[in-house]
């Protein structure tokens, strides 16, 4: 059986050329080996400007690898036509940090989650696709009734769940989750990630979860990768990672996370 | 008893726009003591930057302080005519805001945002000014200060600009440091480092601090008192000790048992209920009726006093029979 997810030696450079001068090489990523077990949780956690989310536009396709390999259900997908793509997307979906920015503010709830099943030609009878767009909103612990309001009814926990919702709409097995709750508010953190756990072992979800934050990851993920500028410093089951933290890095992060019994400075 | 320093006494706070009003904070009393830290926690919309604000008349367009009273040395900081509030605000009173890297002017050198601030307040020449900016930059832990005075923001790393910001508030000795969210834009180990040394500086210096986040972690680090905001309305006050072993209000009960943690993994958080409210809802009751666990019928049609329990305060009807 084939891993969902297989990253092997991903390298990814940008380059800039300006008019006048030098060309500027970034590294980006260098040498990222991951691979998403089925139905598991891959944590992906680091610091802002470690490549946590640009390793997910590579995965996605949002940008190119410089090199190496990205194998999404056994293929290859640098030799992807935009056909390819397509097709890959029912399999593969994204939920992003800010649903403030991710939802489209003219689009109606039913717009936002029939957009992903038209384009696919899904349900497109008039009954059965009602009867989809209810269940979907049921499956995020949304009133059906709300399917006929924009977003800015919404507050931001509900609006994650309808981005949630939208990113099941295709019944993906893949699912990438880019920092999905550290825009929301305290209270409503612990009821997405309930949510996104559920959804997660019902319907046997392989998700990558990325994450800055420790104590998300520790709730959520089955195995964690920890990165540092550009490279996996250290990859283990979660368990283990908060156990026995090998790498000096990653002990230096665990140490700074704050904790409520942690007492005083 | 330490001595208070700044009084807040039935704040009233309201957003106009559009010919509609909208209460965002609802009769807020706390005081600070000299030398102590107090954390104001709540989530966004619950009034926490915003009553920090009004101490300086800071409050945006359309902000109206609706009643109440700040009292400041004798002063009642909301009727201070503005060239006395100057007086005060930067050199009694600082602040440091959430985003280090939107709060210092791109076109201008660290070195002259910090003299600017000097020579405001103080008839000080430029060389002396610079010195003393040079100084401060090192005490905040910025290596080589002498030449970082004239390099720009873009130069230096999020947590060096806090610095920068933290430097700054500093310059004039303040008796009182407002912190907005100081470290929410950092990373972990960057946030440590700016807590330490903000906790440092507060205790070498005698500073007493109001430290705004949402973060009750961080607050359970930094306060020696904390005040849990929700809708504008003060739901619980207490020493930070008692309050994070023995939360009372219902609110602070959820949130600090929502909290996910590096040493557990439970099966599912357990969560509080629903959203918190938009602002301009109307809210007959307790604010948190709504979402509360132990709700009670009286609880939906009036909102309970704001009662004192073993030098604590909180909100909630159900401390107020025991």
């Amino acid at each position: 059986m084939t891993a969902p997810l297989v990253i092997q030696q991903l390298c990814k450079i940008y380059v800039r050329k300006p008019f006048w001068g030098k060309r500027v090489e970034k590294t980006v990523l260098t040498g990222i080996d991951l691979t998403l077990q089925k139905g598991k949780v891959l944590g992906l956690v680091g610091e802002s400007g470690c490549g946590k989310s640009t390793l997910c536009k590579v995965i996605l396709g949002i940008e190119p690898a410089t090199s190496g390999l990205v194998q999404i259900n056994g293929q290859d997908t640098a030799v992807f036509s935009t056909k390819q793509w397509r097709a890959l997307r029912r399999q593969m979906q994204v939920v992003y940090q800010d649903p403030y920015a991710s939802l489209d503010p003219r689009f109606t709830v039913r717009q936002l989650l029939s957009e992903p099943l038209d384009i696919h030609g899904l349900y497109r009878g008039k009954s059965s696709r009602e009867t989809y767009l209810r269940e979907l909103l049921s499956s995020v612990q949304l009133d059906p009734v709300f399917l006929d309001r924009y977003p800015h009814a919404f507050s931001g926990g509900q609006r994650q769940r309808i981005a949630i919702a939208r990113a099941l709409a295709l019944k993906p097995d893949i699912l990438i989750a880019d920092e999905p709750v550290s825009a929301l508010d305290v209270s409503v953190q612990a009821q997405i990630l309930n949510l996104l756990k559920e959804i997660q072992q019902k319907r046997q979800l392989s998700m990558l979860f990325v994450t800055h934050d420790f104590a998300v990851a520790r709730f959520l993920c089955d195995e964690i990768a920890v990165m540092h500028q550009g490279k996996i410093v250290e990859h283990a089951p979660a368990d283990k990672l908060f156990t026995h933290p090998q790498q000096p890095y990653t002990q230096k992060l665990l140490a700074a996370v704050p904790s409520v019994k942690g007492g005083q400075l | 008893m330490a001595e208070p320093i700044l009084q807040v006494d039935n704040l009233h706070l309201s957003f106009v726009s559009g010919g509609q009003k909208t209460p965002v904070v609802r009769g807020l009393s706390y005081t600070l003591e000299k030398g102590k830290v107090l954390a104001v926690v709540g989530e966004s919309g619950s009034g926490k930057t915003v009553q920090a604000l009004s101490i300086l008349n800071l409050l945006p367009p359309g902000g109206h302080v609706d009643g109440g009273k700040i009292g400041y040395n004798g002063k009642n900081l909301l009727t201070l005519k503005p060239a006395a509030l100057r007086q005060i605000r930067g050199k009694k009173i600082a602040m440091i805001f959430q985003d280090p890297s939107s709060s210092l002017n791109p076109v201008l050198t660290i070195g002259e945002q910090l003299t600017e601030t000097l020579q405001a307040h103080q008839k000080i020449s430029k060389s002396i000014a610079r010195q003393k900016a040079a100084k401060l930059l090192t005490q905040v832990g910025i290596a080589d200060a002498e030449k970082r005075l004239d390099e720009y923001p873009f130069q230096f790393s999020g947590g060096m600009c806090q610095r920068v910001m933290i430097a700054m508030a500093l310059l004039l000795n303040p008796d009182i440091l407002i912190a907005d969210e100081p470290t929410t834009a950092l990373d972990v180990t960057v946030q440590a480092q700016i807590l330490k040394l903000l906790k440092t500086l507060q205790q070498q210096n005698g500073m007493s601090v109001i430290f705004i986040t949402h973060n009750l972690a961080v607050a359970a680090q930094i306060a020696d008192e904390v005040l849990v905001l929700y809708a504008g309305q003060c739901m619980e006050y207490a020493p930070a000790k008692s309050l994070f072993k023995n939360p009372l209000h219902p609110y602070t009960q959820g949130l600090l048992g929502s909290l996910a943690s590096i040493h557990t993994k439970p099966d599912r958080l357990p969560a509080i209920a629903g959203n918190p409210p938009l602002p301009g809802e109307e809210l007959p009751g307790c604010p948190f009726a709504p979402r509360c666990p132990h709700v009670l019928e009286k609880c939906r049609t009036a909102c309970p006093a704001f009662v004192k329990k073993e030098g604590r305060y909180v909100r909630c009807f159900l401390q107020e029979g025991k």
